[in-house]
């Protein structure tokens, strides 16, 4: 959806520091697989899909917390989003007990 | 049988970063902002994310070594 805005700069938070930074994303490959290297461009892809992943996520939980006349997004809209959009359950935060 | 995985405490994102990433976007759309729960559970998810693509990339990589090798 955030396509062709070029940069990800609007990852920058706080006083420019990124939300991921390239030593960070090294970090994870390495927990994946020892052997693997990433091209620099595919670490900027990588940085630039993240960050349309969580503008992606905001966006569609803002509109379920509106859905339930909430003033604020809940754990559970989010949880909802991701089971939803990527079939994927993160555990741990609190809401495990209602799951089969 | 029944898998139980659990996240480690560690927080992927800058978390600060990430909590005024979400606060732009909730603010424009006239919400408040969230609860650190929202962001550290996202932060799990991109983590997880990342992790999914990465380990399909190794794969398709060493696929394209394979074939060189042929």
């Amino acid at each position: 959806s955030a396509a062709g805005k070029g940069n990800h700069s609007s990852a920058v938070g706080t006083e420019n520091t990124p939300m991921l930074t390239k030593p960070r994303l090294t970090e994870l490959v390495r927990e994946v697989d020892t052997t693997t290297q990433l091209d620099e461009d595919v670490e900027e892809l990588l940085l630039q899909i993240i960050d349309d992943f969580v503008e992606d996520t905001v966006k569609s939980t803002s509109a379920f917390a509106k859905h339930r006349k909430a003033n604020k997004i809940e754990v559970r809209d989010v949880q909802l989003h991701f089971e939803r959009k990527y079939n994927m359950w993160i555990p741990g935060f609190g809401t495990d007990e209602l799951r089969p | 049988g029944t898998q139980i995985r659990s996240c480690k405490d560690e927080v992927f994102l800058n978390l600060p970063a990430l909590q005024a990433r979400i606060r732009a976007i909730t603010t424009e759309r006239g919400l408040e902002e969230p609860s650190q729960d929202v962001a550290v559970l996202i932060s799990h998810a991109c983590q997880e994310r990342l992790k999914n693509i990465v380990e399909k990339l190794a794969v398709i990589a060493e696929h394209r070594i394979d074939v060189i090798k042929l």
